[in-house]
C-alpha cells in the first residue's frame, strides 16, 4: 500500500513538471517566433493586404516587394556590399587575430600578460565614442565611403574578442606537436599554417561565423561612414527604405522585405552551425 | 617550457646587467612583435588614438558646418547640462540600461533553465533561441515597430480583441520606453541564456540528486545549487552587456527613433546625431566623454561586485 502511494505521488509530480516545462516551451516559441512570422508575412504581401481590417494572418504570397526594391533602390549593390563587407571583415579579423593569439598563447615574453589584458580591456571602449575622430581619420586616408575603410574599422572592433577565444583554443593544442616540428627545423610560417592552423580549425570556424554575423548586422559604421551606394550596406538600406514615405504611410512591406533579406543568410548559418556558435559565445565567458 | 626558460634568462639578465639576452630570446621577442603588431596597430589606430582625440575635441568648439575650431575649455560640458536632447538621453540611457540588463539576466536565467530541462523539442528550442541574438538589431527594431503599430500591428490587434481597448505604444513616452526595454530583453536574454546554460551544464548532476534525496524542492535546488554556481557568470554577463548596451543605438534607432520627443533617446544616438548628422564634432565628443566616464564607473562597480562576491563565496 505504501509503495503504491509513493509511486502514485511520484507519477503525479513528474507530470506537473512536464506540463510546466511544455507550457514554458510553448510561450518561449511564441515569443521568439511571432515577430519573425510577422516580418516574413509582411515581406511577402502586397501593401493593400497589410492595411486591411479585420487583420489577415496569411495574405496571398507575392514576390512583388523584392522586385520593387531591385527596381527602386540599388538593392543588388547594397546586397553585394553587405556580402563583400562581411566576408572581408571576417577574413581580416581572423588573420590578424590568429597571428596575435598564437603569440599570446605560445611566445610568452615579459609583459605579454599585461599586454593581452590591456588589449582585451580596449573592448570596453565604446565604439560610438570614436566615430567622430574615425570619420576624420578615414577621410584623411581617402577611405570614407569605401568598403575597405569600413572593413578596417570593424575588424579592429572585432579583434579583441576573437583573440580572446582563439588564445584558449590554441592553448588546448598540445605543445609537443609544435615542439617536434620546430626541432625538425620547421619555420614559423610552417608551424602557423601547417601545424597549428589545422588543429585550431574549430575555433576559427566558430569565430568566423560569429564575426560574419556581427559584420553583416553592423549598422554603426556604414551609417556613419558611407555616403553613396558605393559602400552602403543592407543595414543602411533598411533605414533608407523606412525613411521613404509612401502615400499610405510607412512602406512596411518593403521594410520587411529588406529585413527578410538580411535575416535569411543569418538563419541558414544558425541552422548549419548552431554548435559552433554556442562554443564561441561561451568560449570567452566559460572556462 | 618556453615560459620558464624565458624567465630564467630574464632574471639572469637583471642580475648581470652586462649580459645581453640570448639570441633565442631576442628572436622570440622579434617574433612576438611581428605577430602581435597588426592587431595592436589596428586597435591603436582605430580605438586608442581616436578615444584620446575624442577627449581632446571635447574641449573645442569644433564644428564642420560653422567652421569653428578653438579651445573653449569646459563650455561643451556646460552646454550638455542644458541641452534638452542630451538631458533626455542621459535619463533614459540610465533607466534603459539598468532595467533591460536586470530584466535580461532574469529572463536569460529562465530560458537557460528551460533549455537545460529534459523534454522533446529541446534541440528545436536551443536552435531558435539563437534567432533573436543573431538577427540584425536594426531589423528587430523595425519588425517590432511594425508588430506594435497602433493601426495594423498584430499585438495591438490581439490586445483589442481581448480587452476591447486600443493599445497605444509609441505616442506615449511610458509605452515607448517600456517597448524599448522589452524588445532589448527579447534580443539580449537568449544570448545570456546560452552562456548560463553552458554554466549549468557544468554543474555535476550528483549535487541535484543528493539535494533531491534530502527533500529539497525544485525552487530550493535552483536557489541553493544552480544560482551560487552560476552567479559569477551572471555578474560577468551583467557587466559585459551593460557596457555594450551603453554604446549602441541600433535598437532605439529602428524602434522609436528616440521618440516621442526625446523620451527614448540614448547618449549613443545623440553622439551620432550631433557628430555625424550635424558635424558638431566638439559637442558630440563631449557626449562621448561622458559615455566613456559612465563605462568606467560601471566597470569599477562591476569589478568591486566581482571581488566582493568572490570573497564572500
Amino acid at each position: 500500500m505504501v509503495a503504491l502511494q509513493t509511486r502514485k505521488h511520484r507519477h503525479r509530480a513528474t507530470n506537473w513538471n512536464a506540463i510546466g516545462t511544455y507550457a514554458a516551451f510553448v510561450v518561449f516559441c511564441l515569443v521568439v517566433l511571432v515577430p519573425i512570422f510577422w516580418m516574413v508575412r509582411s515581406a511577402f504581401s502586397v501593401q493593400s493586404d497589410l492595411t486591411r481590417t479585420p487583420l489577415v494572418y496569411l495574405p496571398r504570397p507575392t514576390l512583388q516587394n523584392f522586385r520593387m526594391l531591385v527596381d527602386q533602390v540599388p538593392f543588388l549593390e547594397y546586397t553585394r556590399n553587405s556580402i563583400v563587407f562581411a566576408l572581408a571583415t571576417t577574413i581580416v579579423t581572423l588573420v590578424v587575430s590568429y597571428l596575435a593569439a598564437y603569440a599570446f598563447a605560445r611566445l610568452r615574453i615579459r609583459g605579454s600578460g599585461i599586454l593581452l589584458w590591456a588589449f582585451l580591456l580596449s573592448m570596453a571602449l565604446p565604439d560610438v565614442g570614436t566615430i567622430v575622430p574615425l570619420y576624420r581619420i578615414l577621410s584623411r586616408f581617402n577611405l570614407l565611403d569605401t568598403i575597405t575603410g569600413l572593413t578596417v574599422v570593424l575588424s579592429s572592433t572585432l579583434t579583441p574578442f576573437t583573440v580572446w577565444v582563439l588564445v584558449s583554443f590554441i592553448k588546448q593544442v598540445p605543445y609537443e606537436i609544435e615542439e617536434a616540428a620546430i626541432i625538425d627545423g620547421a619555420s614559423l610560417p610552417t608551424v602557423l599554417w601547417r601545424i597549428v592552423l589545422p588543429l585550431t580549425t574549430p575555433g576559427l570556424v566558430t569565430m568566423g561565423v560569429i564575426n560574419f554575423i556581427n559584420a553583416w548586422n553592423n549598422l554603426l559604421y556604414p551609417l556613419s561612414f558611407s555616403v553613396t551606394p558605393a559602400s552602403k550596406t543592407l543595414s543602411v538600406s533598411i533605414t533608407e527604405v523606412f525613411a521613404g514615405y509612401s502615400p499610405w504611410g510607412r512602406p512596411w512591406e518593403l521594410i520587411m522585405a529588406v529585413g527578410v533579406t538580411m535575416v535569411i543568410p543569418i538563419t541558414l548559418l544558425i541552422l548549419v552551425s548552431q554548435k559552433a556558435i554556442v562554443r564561441g559565445l561561451t568560449g570567452g565567458a566559460v572556462k | 617550457m618556453i615560459t620558464s626558460s624565458a624567465r630564467t634568462i630574464a632574471i639572469a639578465g637583471r642580475r648581470f646587467a652586462i649580459r645581453m639576452p640570448s639570441r633565442a630570446t631576442r628572436r622570440r621577442y622579434a617574433l612576438f612583435a611581428l605577430l602581435v603588431s597588426p592587431a595592436l596597430l589596428l586597435r591603436f589606430g582605430t580605438a586608442v588614438y581616436p578615444i584620446v582625440q575624442t577627449i581632446l575635441y571635447s574641449f573645442r568648439n569644433f564644428s564642420l558646418l560653422r567652421g569653428t575650431d578653438e579651445f573653449i575649455g569646459l563650455k561643451n560640458y556646460a552646454d550638455l547640462s542644458t541641452n534638452y536632447g542630451v538631458r533626455g538621453a542621459l535619463t533614459f540611457t540610465v533607466m534603459y540600461v539598468v532595467a533591460s540588463t536586470i530584466l535580461g539576466l532574469i529572463v536569460g536565467l529562465m530560458i537557460a533553465q528551460l533549455l537545460n530541462a529534459n523534454f522533446k523539442g529541446r534541440t528545436f528550442a536551443r536552435t531558435i533561441n539563437l534567432i533573436p541574438w543573431a538577427i540584425p538589431t536594426i531589423v528587430a527594431g523595425y519588425a517590432f515597430r511594425w508588430l506594435l503599430d497602433d493601426q495594423f500591428g498584430l499585438i495591438p490587434y490581439w490586445y483589442q480583441q481581448i480587452t476591447g481597448k486600443s493599445m497605444i505604444v509609441f505616442i506615449d513616452p511610458g509605452g515607448a520606453r517600456l517597448a524599448v526595454i522589452l524588445v532589448h530583453v527579447w534580443k539580449d536574454a537568449p544570448f545570456m541564456a546560452v552562456v548560463f546554460l553552458a554554466g549549468m551544464q557544468g554543474i555535476p548532476l550528483d549535487l541535484y540528486e543528493a539535494a533531491k534525496v534530502d527533500g529539497a524542492n525544485a525552487w530550493q535546488r535552483f536557489w541553493k545549487i544552480t544560482m551560487p554556481l552560476v552567479a559569477p557568470l551572471v555578474i560577468t554577463m551583467g557587466l559585459f552587456r551593460t557596457v555594450w548596451s551603453l554604446a549602441s543605438f541600433d535598437l532605439v534607432y529602428g524602434l522609436t527613433s528616440g521618440g516621442p520627443g526625446v523620451a527614448t533617446s540614448v547618449l549613443a544616438l545623440q553622439i551620432f546625431r550631433e557628430g555625424i548628422l550635424f558635424f558638431k564634432f566638439g559637442f558630440a565628443s563631449a557626449i562621448s566623454t561622458v559615455l566613456l566616464l559612465l563605462v568606467a564607473v560601471i566597470g569599477l562597480i562591476g569589478l568591486w561586485l566581482y571581488r566582493k562576491f568572490e570573497i564572500a563565496y
